[in-house]
């Protein structure tokens, strides 16, 4: 393994902000590789913990070298800057790398960012994006993947995750690191790990294992894994949209990856002053809730639950 | 004059979020009666457009009788993010002005545009007024997308601005409201002027004789009361340099104006205030009218520190 810098970003009173790369060079040359982009955000601790847990298993967990066949390159964290300061977005002017691809070297600093981080990116087979939902809420681990046109669904399912959401592209989602991937030649795949704020073994686990899953069935590295799910594929149509007709204090009833019935009561809101009940949630269909509103207040017409539907 | 709320929403603790339009109207209303809306506020750290609308209701208030047309004022869209110094939707953190057409299904700030989009169309004309953000000044100035320009050019140039900047079609601003609002036939301009955070009451009245110019030729107001109308430099006839910093520091600025400068003027210097040393000093690469100039003066690598307009044959 070797470490390698990305991206150097001086600035006026903090250290600079030095962004690494853990190369593991395969033993075959003609094997496919992989990158693998951790934080580019703040408030992110899955994407970070699983891209550095990755690191750790690669150095130390295969016990034999060769094991490693494809290049593989993880950077666990593009953003220290707002990582150590709990800020979602670039610290000075709060603008969101993974909005600036495929960057511009005399840009602005974030385009820079984005410009070098995507020059080290280049020339790998399949790349890995681990983000967060945008957005107050948090899921299950899934599968982003944006009808591209480059889309590549079939090796998406090798992560054996729940669920691969097959989303429509908007105009927004051009400047994404997972599009102009795409566009320049990387299969790439969106990771949407669970927006904890703190490290729940179970879950982080889960993120990891999709990982190590795909890695093993595209035989980048040698490891034998214990099947994951046969992913179902998501278009927006088979999502239910739930929201509170009320706002106050939101109680979920029911947590992100139950199975539920139509009619099944899945949440609660409560006056915030009063404290008696204003909204009962129920589920309009049969499915899996996926995603939850992860704060305690919540807003008129929010989306409090996402449900898919099954049945 | 009369008030209405376009969007409400009750939050979570006790409040109520409003939307709030002001509509000035003619006594008689004709078919052919026209109908400009003018927004501001749409980033929560930019006030100059709460300004100008106090100017131009102030105005009307008092000049009732040139009314012919109908006045339509939102001063302030993103209200939650104005009262509590937050660019984006508070909490959400989303730009509203990436957030269009939004729906009714939407989250609350997709709500919010949506509202917003909904209650201005049917306009003839649309102002949306944007103060930049704390980092840049700018001059009086008209954002034009390329591909609705034959229709709002013509407008633009009524509204004794200094410079109108005609930019290519880019995707990721069809989620902004002009976009959305030109797309459904309301001709849309997007003023940028001054900084984040201030007024700049020259600007504002400035832009006050602009909009008062573009009203009275359009019949939305009828008066004889002469107004400025300068004659903006437009990006058609020259090209846009930008100066980036090269490297992290603090920006000591050498002009204080947004003015006509030479090539090879002094713009500023990128200072380190511990070793007291210079780390660059940054020259205009062009001559030309510098529209953009860097107020905050902490920069990284990249930091945007000035844009120059110039004619094409000093390029060299
Ligand atoms: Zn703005």
């Amino acid at each position: 393994m070797k470490t390698i810098e990305i991206l150097r970003i001086d600035s006026l009173n903090r250290s600079p902000l030095i962004a690494e790369g853990y190369l593991f060079e395969g033993s075959d040359p003609t094997a496919p590789s992989v990158a693998i982009v951790g934080a580019m955000e703040g408030e992110t601790i899955l994407p970070l913990y699983t891209a550095s847990k990755l690191v750790d298993f690669l150095r130390h967990s295969l016990d034999d070298e060769s094991k490693i066949v494809g290049n593989i390159l993880v950077i666990p964290s593009v953003n220290h800057y707002a990582l150590n300061i709990n800020q979602r977005f670039w610290p000075l002017d709060k603008t969101d790398i993974n909005t600036m691809f495929p960057g511009y070297g005399e840009g602005e600093t974030t385009q820079r960012i984005a410009k070098k981080l995507f020059d080290a990116l280049q020339g790998y087979t399949h790349g890995i994006i681990l983000e967060t939902r945008e957005g107050i809420s948090t899921c299950i681990p899934y599968i982003k993947l944006f009808e591209s046109g480059y889309e590549d669904l079939k090796s998406a399912k090798k992560f054996g995750y729940r669920l691969i959401h097959h989303k429509s592209l908007r105009p927004t989602d051009t400047v994404s690191l997972q599009y102009n991937w795409q566009l320049w030649g990387t299969k790439a795949y969106s990771i949407i790990c669970p927006s904890d704020t703190n490290i729940d073994l179970n879950t982080s686990n889960e993120v990891f294992d999709g990982i190590i899953n795909f890695l093993s069935k595209n035989k980048i590295i040698q490891y034998k894994v214990l099947s994951g799910y046969e992913s179902t594929i998501v278009k927006n149509r088979d999502i239910e949209i739930i929201k509170t007709s009320k706002s106050g204090i939101f109680i979920p009833t029911k947590k992100i990856g139950t199975t539920i019935k139509k009619d099944e009561m899945i949440g609660k809101v409560i006056h915030a002053l009063e404290g008696k009940v204003t909204h009962r949630i129920f589920s309009p269909c049969d499915g899996l809730i996926a995603c939850a509103y992860k704060n305690g207040l919540i807003f008129e017409n929010a989306v409090a639950f996402r449900v898919i539907k099954s049945g | 004059m009369q008030i209405t709320e376009i969007f409400s929403s009750q939050l979570p603790v006790g409040e109520k979020l409003t939307i709030k339009k002001g509509r000035f109207e003619p006594k008689e209303r004709k078919p052919d009666t026209k109908r400009i809306s003018i927004v501001s506020g749409t980033h929560g750290d930019e006030l100059e457009g709460q300004y100008v609308i106090y100017l131009l209701s102030s105005w009307l208030r008092e000049n009732t009788d040139t009314i012919s047309g109908i006045v339509d004022l939102y001063p302030a869209v993103n209200a939650l993010g104005i009262d509590t110094i937050t660019r984006g939707f508070p909490i959400y953190e989303v730009d509203l002005n990436r957030a269009f057409p939004g729906s009714n299904h939407d989250y609350l700030p997709g709500q919010l545009v949506h509202a917003l989009a909904e209650d201005v169309k049917g306009s003839d004309i649309a102002i949306d007024i944007h103060s930049s953000n704390i980092f840049l000044k700018e001059i009086p100035q008209i954002r034009i997308n390329k591909e609705f320009s034959p229709s709002t050019l013509p407008l633009a140039k009524k509204l004794n601005c200094d410079f109108i900047w005609i930019h290519d079609a880019v995707t990721v601003l069809e989620a902004t409201f002009s976009h959305t609002m030109n797309e459904m036939g309301t001709k849309t301009l997007v003023v940028e002027m001054g900084v984040g955070m201030t007024l700049t009451q020259v600007y504002g009245k400035q832009l006050l004789s602009g909009i008062l110019n573009l009203m009275k030729s359009e019949g939305i107001i009828s008066t004889d009361e002469e107004f400025e109308q300068r004659e903006p430099f437009s990006s058609e006839v020259g090209d846009v340099f930008y100066i980036n910093s090269p490297s992290a520091g603090l920006f000591v600025q050498s002009i204080t104006h947004c003015a006509i400068i030479k090539k090879g003027d002094v713009i500023g210097t990128i200072v380190d205030p511990l070793s007291g040393k210079i780390h660059d000093t940054l020259y205009a690469p062009s001559g030309g009218i510098l529209f953009t100039l860097r107020e905050f003066p902490v920069v990284y690598e990249g930091s945007l520190i000035a844009r120059i307009f110039g004619e094409s044959h000093e390029n060299n």
